[in-house]
Order: structure tokens, then C-alpha cells, then sequence
């Protein structure tokens, strides 16, 4: 039986309609759950946090969102081994539950997506996500190829990476740090990163390599249509681009 | 040191999110006030008030009303979050009150800061217990 | 009686005395407030609709003209259904003088509440911005942009295009202009007039518990600005709550789905001026019925607030419903239960707060006792004020003057100009690609493009324009230039133009010479959309846009265009593509300079260039042409600094893609602003040449070379992109 795909939808979220198109587009079987039938989460395979302002991420990004009665079925999941991939208000929620890097206890964040520096707006701004682990150490991106691109967009006034320094060692030193934010050709250094974030850090997993945190968003350059540089011919209907990530997520799951 | 408190004189939905999400975590709080705290190394008053209300990009007098505090450190019931990895002097500051009207006790506030207010991972949590703590530690 | 807020009331002593004598009688407090909002400028454009009527309204595509929160203009069809674009047009000018963070924010949030009660998905914004240049501008053009993103960004509605110009007469009154776009399938409209048969239908309220903030708003936002007022006005500060508005969205569209299912015919409006009287009265007066309202039943943020300011404050983020009984029931349970309103903002909700009725009164009971009852024709009819204006001088047609210019030091000084330089720095701040349907994000190009229905190849562009620098010296020429503009760059991406919106900012229309201008500004319109065949679909006037010494804003007539594309593919992306490209210049090159960019720096007047639409008309079919083809490989609109501007642009998107292509031209005053396309082409003679000047061609490099004065493209970009980054960090 196909696995079935959940994207709750908080309060607040602004992404979950393009995101549940692209993960069906991309072969996926997924659908919204709202918060108020959170207990039908229990039944799903999987869980895609989506894109948006939780609570209008008021106090900080995710953290009332990380004590919503959806994250208890959500971190349920994802210590039995379900696949839980947050992006951008979604990843500031799993660092707010402490599922990622998940290197503290349940919700006692160890880490931070904060606020941009060096000044604190909200950038929208189209990256690059680079593959800094095995593809393999996370289950979402084994199927991409070592050291892949991956185009999205940064939207988001809260998504410097911010930690201690023992945290962001520990960060690197047992693999969390699954993509730093890269130029078109693949280079990383500090021009790429929108946001001021430690590590170049565009995303991070847990230990068990099961859950993915991402801040910049391959939905939103997910179909050919998408593309400022789509070359003509392609049928600008299909997914492609940010959708790889995706497949690799579906992929996982089959 | 000068300490200046600017909060919403219009509605502040922010401490209104808060209270409802803190309540629902079963922190025994009954109203909420948030304002952000500014330091200052002045010792004049009222030419700091001068100073700031001229400053619009701190206070408009439409939206903001400001006060210097007496003393600059949090009040009971009260608790600062500053940021550990920035360069500004400021905070946001927190206070609860109880179904009396008067500030929350210790172990509320306690409450409020660990499951809410403040990520131990960025945040500064500062009370006046901790504070009057500090201080003395730096007397001794 | 005069009640004790009776300093606020705005009513004129022979607006009044038309009041009691047809009341029979002195007017309640509640009457007093009502009549007042209702019969502000704002609310009734009593001296501004009888000259709105000359705009041109109709045409083959035009589903919804003016008249309603929104227009609706035909999109295509997809897959058997007929697919509308609904789109609103508004101002928050005072609002965000006074507090301009707020005072942006609720703009968004009012005009997406436009669009929203429709029936419609919201799929876009858009914002023409006007500030000043002093220091308490910069403070107020911060804010505002910052308030923008905050409500955009967080309803997770794109912002899809927009501009900002900066000028000395936007010192003591910014413009803050908003754009909404919607998409509906036409058979699912939603009208904002209570339908046939709602005779005993239930009213229902839904939204932000009622409060104090925005009482007066009507009446403050058609008086004329000074410092001593913002400070009385605080209690018309409107309070955003893009939260609550991110969840009143999805809960609307869930009970669209849910009328659909059950095949009901409702209808929607959103509250703005007026407040819970003014929109009751008018969806119900507009389908022929009257009202009864308990002001009891309505949700309040604290007890105790006076009747008047219950039923005329104009609180954020509320909505009214007329729905049968039964069908309110599960509407209030949609919002309230599966939304939970009430626990995302303090006492939101929905409630039944009243019912249509057959008697054409409208009546509002508070306390046991009936605080207002009044003909609801009387309240909510056409009012006039014939106010005497003065015509206004044309200043285009002259004939053309050109200094001999120094390219090599002006262009660097152009593409540094405050009107010219990137807008990135601003635009950055807005999410340009939430919903996942954009083609070309803000910025990109001269328009934005999305497409905004899964699965079709349809796709809608949207673009704005509005000089003041010709505003200033040519009210109607302005205007004129303004539908010109906005439609050159929806054609200058490959859409077609298929309907206009207005917003029309001006001064105080009781000095004739502030009204004349609007007068002047609106025949300006009428004259460019009926020559280019083009709708007005709806629109929205400001006036009172006054300092308090008594100078009005430049005159600005600010235009929205929308376009359709058949097929996505068709969308002309941004940027030089190939080295060896014909380059021409399509449509109109008065080679004059005034109103222009360089007339601003050399400190000149000049003769405005001369619109010629018969040219308008022919470069539209070039480009279109050229296009259709498949020859046309890029394409801008000359515009703001020049066709040199126009020309770098399309270097500095091939930089950005990667792409090392420059351009080597030969021509007179490549600074001139007058107007037509720079294409590449390549194969200039695929197309018809009669209405296109060849300029030059694209070579490879990054090189720009202008009468043999030579560029670095990557230097030129640098000069261009970096002046607004010091407003905008």
C-alpha cells in the first residue's frame, strides 16, 4: 500500500496548498490535516511540515507551534522512525520541538533558526541548497546524488542557524549539517547565504538521519514554469528543480 | 544606567497569543504585558525621554507609550529575554499577573520561561531573583 | 442632538438639516455617526463618482465592472470552466502617515478582504508607493514596507508588483496604494448584494471582536492631514492582525467549497468605512431589502463601548455574510469549531448579529431600546456635492528641446537616481513566491507573472505605474501616461492587456484648483483606456491628500494593468539571451525631455513627450508579433532613466542568469524617457519594421558601448543596485 503523506496545517501555515500539489505531482500521496483534527495524524506515514507563520511565529518562529497538540503526534512519529520533513516555519518548529538536531531532550531546543544578521528583515531571496552529508545519512535525500543542488527560495525574516559553539561543533562533528546554502555553480561561501546563518546552515538533521529540516523552500521552485532560466521546449507544467527533493522524499517512502 | 520600557498603548496581539498559548501549557497566568526594554548610559532622565520620543524609529506617539524605569532591572512577576549572541542592548520584556492583579509568583514565572518565553539556545532569561542574584555575586 | 463626540463628526450643517428633515426629527448619536460615515467622501465619492462615470467600464471580457468590493475580468478556460481574475484597487495614504507600519499592514488586509469576499482565492498584491524625501519620510517609508511584508508575507499572498517613486511632495502625505488579485471561476462568484429571496435570512458577522480602534476612520481618512491631528486621531489607528486574516482566508474557502457543494447563492462583503452599519446596509439596501440588527449579538473586544461605536468603527479583519438560516448555522460552525476563531484572536468569531428584512428601514437595537431606524435608501443612496473646479492647463505637445547630453557622466547619475536604482532592496523584504505559481517574481521584469491554476497553462501579469515627476508638471497628461505605462509593461512580458484599475490621490476637492486636477486626471484616464480599448474594472479615489500648509500630493492617477497569457511557455523571461540579436526600438521615441529623470538632474524644464496611441496601438501588435513568432528573445519598456536604462536592465538579468551579453548602439539621446519597447530580436526581418528603429545589436561581453562610449556592465550594475540599500539595509 501506497504510504500516506500528512501536511498539518497550524494556525497560521501559508504554504500547505503548493506543497501538498508538488508532493502528489512529484507521486506522493498527501493531504492536509488541520489542527483541529489533530488526532487523525496518527494514521499517517509521514509528515510534511510546511511553509507559513505558525501563530504568526509570535514570541519566536515555531515556538508556540512546537507545544501544538500536532507536534505530539508529529514527534510520535518521528521517534518510532516516521519521515518528518519541516520547511522553513516548519524547520523552525522541529529545532523549537528539539526533534532537530535533536541532540537535547523533547522540546528543550538545543538549537535556533533566529533571527536574521547582520539585519533582522525578512529576505526573499532565490539559493541554492547544497548536500553536505552521504545521501544516504538521511533518509529524504538518498536519492539524490552526492553533493547535490538543490534551487529554492529563501522567504523568511527568522533563519540565521544560532547556537553555542560546543552545539554548532557538535552540529558538524556528528553530521546534522545536511545543507549549507550555495551559489548556482555549487560554491559555498558567505555571499550564498542569505541570512547570516552559522555554518552556511540551510538545513539539519536529527541522529537517526529520519528528520530533515529545511529553511529555504524547493516548492517554491518546484514546476518549469517556476524557472527564470527554463530553457523552451520543456513542458513547463512538470516538476523539476526543487521537486528532486521531493522525489528523493517519495522515493524514501516506497 | 537608564532603563527605558516602550510598549503598545493599541491592542498588543502578541501578549494576547502568548497568554492563550501559556494557559493551554497550564501556566496559571490571567493577563500578560510585553514591552521592549532599551538601555541607556545616561544619567538625565528627562533629556533621555527627549531624546528618544524624537526618535521615530523607536517611539511614535501614535502606537508606542514609554517610561524610564526606576531601577534597571526586571520588577516581580517580571522577566527579560535578551538575546546571548547579539550586539544590542535591549530586551523584551514579559510580565504576568495572577487572577488578582497582582505579579505571578516564582514558580509561575519559572513555568512561563521554561516551556514558552525564552529557547535556552539563543535566549538570555533574566528575573529579578536572578538579577539581585548577579548583582550580589559581583558585590562580594 | 450633538452628541459628545460630536468634534469627530464630519457632516456639514446643510448635510444636517437634510437629515432631520427627513428623519422628521433630531438624529441619535448612533444615526449622527452612521450618516456621517456613510456620507464621508470616502464611503459615498459624493464629489467624485459623477466624474468617474466618463471612465470606460465595459468590454467582450469584462465579467464585473465597478460597483461591488471588486471588479472581475475573464481570464481563459480551463479544462471546460470559465476562470476570472477579480482585482481591487485601494489607497491607506493617511492610515500610514499617521502610523505607518500599521497603517500599510491594514491596506494589505483591507484590500485582500476586497478580493476575498468575491468568492475568490487571493493570489497576489501589489503596491505603487509614493514618499517623501525628508526625514520623517524616510521613517514613514520604512515602516510602511515593513508593514507590507509583515501582512503579505504572513497572510502568504504574493506580492507581485509595485513601485516607488520619491519626491519632495510626498513630504507631509505618503501614498500607500494596494493591489489585490483573486481568481474564481466564474460560475462561482460571490456578490456583495443580498440575493433574491433572502427576505428573513440570517446576518452573520464574522471576524475580530468588535473594539474602539479605527471609530472615525471614514471621516479621518477624507480630512485633510496635520501634525496636531494625528495625535487626536490615535483612536483611528487600525490594527493588523495578519494572523487572524491567514485563518479568516482559509475558513472563507472552506465554506466556499462548502456553498458550492450545496449549491447556495450567498452573498460577502467585506467591512471597511462604516463599519457593521455601513456594510449591513449596504448588502442588504444594494439587493432591495432593508436590516435589523442586534448590536447585543456582536462580538466586542472590552464592555461598555457606546452603541455608535459599535456599529461605525471600523475594527480590521471582519466580514458579513447573508446566508439562509440553516446554511448561518454551519458557516458559524465552520469558523468557530473546524477554524477555531475564537482562540486565535481574543473574542473572534462568527455570529448571527441580524436579519434581512422586506421593510426597507434600517433599524439597529441595543439594550432592549432601537438606536437607529431610518430609510435605508436615505442612508445608503447616492449623495452629490457639485463643487466648482478649475481647468487645469495642458503642458504636453510643445515642441522638443535636447541639450547635447554627456552620456558618460549622466548615465552613471540616472542609474544612481532614488527613482531609477534597484528597488531590490525593498522588494526583498516581500515573499514574491508563496502559493509556488509565480513565473516572474517582482523585479524579474517590467510586470509579474503567475499562474495561478493548477494544471493550466493560463497565466495572469499584473503591473502599476504613475510619475509624479509628470504628475507634477501635467495632471492629465499624467494620468494619460499612466494607463500608457502599466499597459506597455504587461505587454512587454507577453500578456495581452485585458482590464485597468485606478486609484486617483489627490488634494482637497474644495479648493477648485486641487479639484481640477482630479477632474483633469480623470478625463486623462477615460481619453487613454478608451483609445486602447481597455476597462476600467474597478478603482478608488483619495482625495484630501493635503499638506497642512495647503500644497496637495503631485497629481497621481496610479494605474494597475492586468494581463493574460494563453499559454505560460509564450512569457517573454527576463534578460539578453544571445550575442548577435537585432536590437530595436518599438513605438513611440519623442525625443524630449520633460518630466524625465535627466531633466531632474541637469535642472531643466521641458516639453512632455507626446503620446501617440495609434503608435501605442501598433508597437503592442509588434511585440506581440515578434513574440508569437517565436523571434523576440527579450524586451523591455522604456520607462524612468531612459532607453540606455531599459537597455542595461535587460544586460544586468543576463548577469544574473549567467549570461555575458552586452549591446552596441548608435543613438541620439539615449537618456530621453519617451516611451515604446527596446526588443531583441533575432530576425528583425521576421517582423514588421515600419513602426521600429534599428539601434543596434548584442554582442558578446559584458560590455556596453553607447555612441561609442564604452560601459562595464558589472561596473554599471554596482552604481544601479546599491542607493536603496542605505533605506533599505
Amino acid at each position: 500500500m501506497k504510504a500516506r503523506i500528512a501536511v498539518p496545517v497550524f494556525p497560521g501555515t501559508n504554504s500547505e496548498d503548493e506543497t501538498v500539489r508538488l508532493l502528489r505531482d512529484c507521486g506522493g500521496d498527501a493531504e492536509l490535516v488541520h489542527w483541529t483534527s489533530a488526532p487523525a495524524l496518527a494514521t499517517y506515514d509521514a509528515y510534511v511540515l510546511s511553509g507559513g507563520f505558525a501563530y504568526e511565529d509570535r514570541i519566536r518562529a515555531g515556538a508556540i507551534a512546537a507545544h501544538d497538540r500536532i507536534m505530539d503526534y508529529v514527534i510520535e512519529g518521528a521517534e518510532y522512525g516516521k519521515l518528518v520533513f519541516g520547511i522553513c516555519n516548519g524547520a523552525q518548529i522541529l529545532l523549537e520541538a528539539g526533534l532537530v538536531p535533536g541532540t537535547g531532550p523533547i522540546r528543550r531546543a538545543t538549537a535556533a533558526f533566529a533571527k536574521n544578521a547582520p539585519e533582522p528583515h525578512f529576505v526573499c531571496r532565490h539559493v541554492y541548497l547544497k548536500l553536505e552529508i552521504e545521501p544516504a545519512r538521511c533518509a529524504i535525500t538518498a536519492a539524490l546524488p552526492p553533493g547535490a543542488l538543490v534551487p529554492a527560495w529563501a522567504a523568511h525574516s527568522e533563519g540565521r542557524l544560532a547556537a553555542s559553539p560546543e552545539e554548532l561543533e557538535r552540529i558538524v562533528s556528528d553530521g546534522h549539517l545536511a545543507f549549507a546554502y550555495a551559489h548556482a555553480d555549487g560554491r559555498v561561501d558567505d555571499a550564498a547565504v542569505p541570512n547570516g546563518s552559522a555554518l552556511r546552515c540551510a538545513g539539519l538533521i536529527n541522529r537517526t538521519g529520519n528528520v530533515l529540516a529545511i529553511m529555504p523552500h524547493p516548492e517554491r521552485d518546484g514546476w518549469n514554469f517556476n524557472h527564470l532560466d527554463r530553457p523552451s521546449g520543456d513542458d513547463v507544467l512538470a516538476p523539476s528543480g526543487g521537486a528532486a527533493l521531493f522525489r528523493s522524499f517519495i522515493e524514501a517512502l516506497s | 544606567m537608564l532603563a527605558v520600557s516602550v510598549s503598545l498603548k493599541i491592542p498588543d496581539n502578541t501578549a494576547y497569543t502568548a497568554l492563550v498559548a501559556l494557559r493551554k501549557l497550564g501556566v496559571d497566568v490571567e493577563r500578560i504585558e510585553r514591552s521592549e526594554i532599551l538601555l541607556f548610559d545616561d544619567q538625565d532622565a528627562g533629556a533621555l525621554v527627549a531624546r528618544i520620543t524624537a526618535d521615530e524609529r523607536i517611539f511614535n506617539p501614535n502606537k508606542h507609550r514609554l517610561s524610564v524605569l526606576e531601577s534597571a532591572k526586571p520588577s516581580w512577576g517580571e522577566v527579560w529575554i535578551e538575546p546571548i549572541f547579539g550586539s544590542g542592548r535591549g530586551a523584551v520584556a514579559w510580565r504576568l499577573y495572577n487572577e488578582h492583579g497582582a505579579p505571578v509568583k516564582r514558580p509561575v514565572l519559572e513555568m512561563a520561561i521554561e516551556r514558552l518565553l525564552c529557547n535556552p539556545a539563543i535566549d538570555r532569561a533574566v528575573t529579578r531573583d536572578l538579577f539581585d542574584r548577579d548583582n550580589r555575586n559581583e558585590d562580594e | 442632538m450633538v452628541n459628545e463626540l460630536g468634534p469627530n463628526v464630519a457632516l456639514r450643517d446643510d448635510e444636517l438639516q437634510r437629515i432631520a428633515e427627513q428623519l422628521g426629527r433630531q438624529p441619535t448619536a448612533v444615526e449622527l455617526h452612521a450618516f456621517d460615515a456613510q456620507w464621508s467622501e470616502h464611503c459615498s465619492y459624493k464629489s467624485s463618482r459623477h466624474h468617474l462615470a466618463h471612465l470606460p467600464a465595459t468590454s467582450a471580457r469584462v465579467v464585473l465592472g465597478p460597483g461591488e468590493d471588486a471588479g472581475a475580468i475573464h481570464l481563459g478556460t480551463h479544462a471546460g470552466e470559465r476562470y476570472a481574475v477579480v482585482v481591487a484597487h485601494e489607497s491607506h495614504n493617511h492610515p500610514s502617515q499617521v502610523v505607518p507600519f500599521e497603517g500599510a499592514a491594514t491596506g494589505i488586509g483591507g484590500i485582500v478582504r476586497d478580493v476575498l469576499c468575491m468568492g475568490a482565492e487571493v493570489i497576489a498584491v501589489a503596491d505603487p508607493l509614493r514618499f517623501g524625501r525628508n526625514a520623517h519620510a524616510r521613517h514613514v517609508a520604512q515602516g510602511a514596507v515593513d508593514g507590507i511584508g509583515a501582512y503579505g508575507n504572513a497572510i502568504g499572498v504574493p506580492n507581485l508588483a509595485g513601485d516607488v517613486y520619491f519626491n519632495e511632495g510626498f513630504d507631509d502625505n505618503c501614498l500607500v496604494n494596494v493591489v489585490a488579485l483573486g481568481i474564481v471561476k466564474e460560475s462561482d462568484l460571490i456578490h456583495s448584494f443580498a440575493p433574491k429571496g433572502a427576505e428573513g435570512w440570517s446576518i452573520v458577522l464574522v471576524g475580530k471582536a468588535t473594539d474602539a480602534s479605527g471609530f472615525g476612520g471614514a471621516s479621518f481618512s477624507s480630512a485633510t492631514l496635520d501634525a496636531q491631528e494625528s495625535e487626536l486621531n490615535k483612536g483611528a489607528v487600525q490594527v493588523p492582525d495578519p494572523f487572524l486574516k491567514n485563518v479568516l482566508m482559509r475558513a472563507s474557502y472552506r465554506v466556499f467549497a462548502m456553498l458550492r457543494e450545496r449549491k447556495i447563492t450567498a452573498a460577502f462583503k467585506d467591512l471597511g468605512a462604516g463599519g457593521i452599519m455601513g456594510c449591513s446596509a449596504e448588502i442588504t439596501a444594494h439587493g432591495g431589502y432593508g436590516a435589523e440588527i442586534n448590536l447585543d449579538a456582536v462580538n466586542v473586544a472590552v464592555d461598555g463601548m457606546p452603541p455608535a461605536v459599535i456599529a461605525v468603527g471600523e475594527t480590521q479583519e471582519r466580514l458579513l455574510w447573508i446566508l439562509p438560516p440553516d446554511v448561518a448555522f454551519d458557516v458559524v460552525r465552520i469558523y468557530n469549531d473546524e477554524f477555531s476563531l475564537p482562540e486565535v484572536a481574543y473574542n473572534a468569531r462568527a455570529a448571527v448579529i441580524g436579519r434581512v428584512t422586506p421593510e426597507r428601514r434600517y433599524v439597529l437595537r441595543y439594550r432592549g431600546s432601537v438606536a437607529m431606524d431610518v430609510d435605508i435608501e436615505f442612508l445608503t443612496g447616492r449623495i452629490r456635492d457639485e463643487l466648482p473646479y478649475s481647468e487645469v492647463i495642458r503642458h504636453a505637445g510643445a515642441a522638443p528641446e535636447l541639450p547635447a547630453v554627456d552620456v558618460e557622466t549622466l548615465f552613471p547619475q540616472i542609474l544612481a537616481h532614488h527613482d531609477v536604482a534597484s528597488r531590490e532592496p525593498l522588494y526583498r523584504r516581500y515573499d514574491a513566491v508563496v502559493r509556488g505559481c509565480t513565473v516572474l517574481p517582482r523585479g524579474a521584469a517590467d510586470a509579474g507573472v503567475l499562474a495561478p491554476i493548477p494544471g493550466s497553462r493560463l497565466a495572469v501579469a499584473l503591473a502599476v505605474a504613475g510619475n509624479p515627476r509628470y504628475g507634477r508638471i501635467d495632471s492629465a497628461y499624467a494620468a494619460e501616461h499612466a494607463v500608457v505605462e502599466a499597459m506597455r509593461r504587461v505587454v512587454a512580458v507577453g500578456a495581452r492587456p485585458i482590464g485597468l484599475t485606478d486609484c486617483l490621490n489627490f488634494g482637497n476637492p474644495r479648493k477648485p484648483d486641487q479639484y481640477g486636477s482630479f477632474v483633469a486626471a480623470v478625463e486623462g484616464l477615460a481619453h487613454a483606456a478608451t483609445e486602447l480599448d481597455l476597462p476600467f474594472v474597478s478603482g478608488n479615489v483619495s482625495l484630501y491628500n493635503e499638506s497642512a500648509d495647503g500644497h496637495a500630493v503631485p497629481a497621481s492617477a496610479i494605474v494597475a494593468c492586468i494581463g493574460s497569457v494563453e499559454d505560460v511557455a509564450q512569457v517573454v523571461m527576463p534578460g539578453l539571451k544571445e550575442a548577435g540579436s537585432a536590437l530595436l526600438w518599438v513605438g513611440s521615441r519623442e525625443l524630449v525631455l520633460g518630466g524625465s529623470v535627466l531633466a531632474e538632474i541637469l535642472n531643466v524644464d521641458g516639453a512632455l513627450p507626446k503620446i501617440s496611441f495609434a503608435a501605442e496601438r501598433a508597437a503592442i501588435g509588434i511585440v506581440h508579433d515578434a513574440n508569437a513568432r517565436g523571434v523576440l528573445r527579450s524586451c523591455r519598456v522604456v520607462s524612468d532613466g531612459g532607453m540606455l536604462t531599459a537597455l542595461a536592465r535587460l544586460a544586468f538579468d543576463a548577469m544574473l542568469r549567467g549570461r555575458a551579453i552586452g549591446a552596441e548602439i548608435d543613438f541620439g539621446n539615449p537618456l530621453c524617457e519617451a516611451g515604446g519597447f527596446i526588443c531583441e530580436v533575432s530576425d528583425a526581418s521576421q517582423i514588421d519594421i515600419t513602426g521600429a528603429l534599428r539601434i543596434g545589436q548584442t554582442v558578446a561581453g559584458s560590455q556596453l558601448i553607447v555612441n561609442g562610449v564604452q560601459f562595464d556592465i558589472p561596473g554599471l550594475f554596482e552604481v544601479w543596485s546599491q542607493p536603496l540599500a542605505e533605506l533599505y539595509p
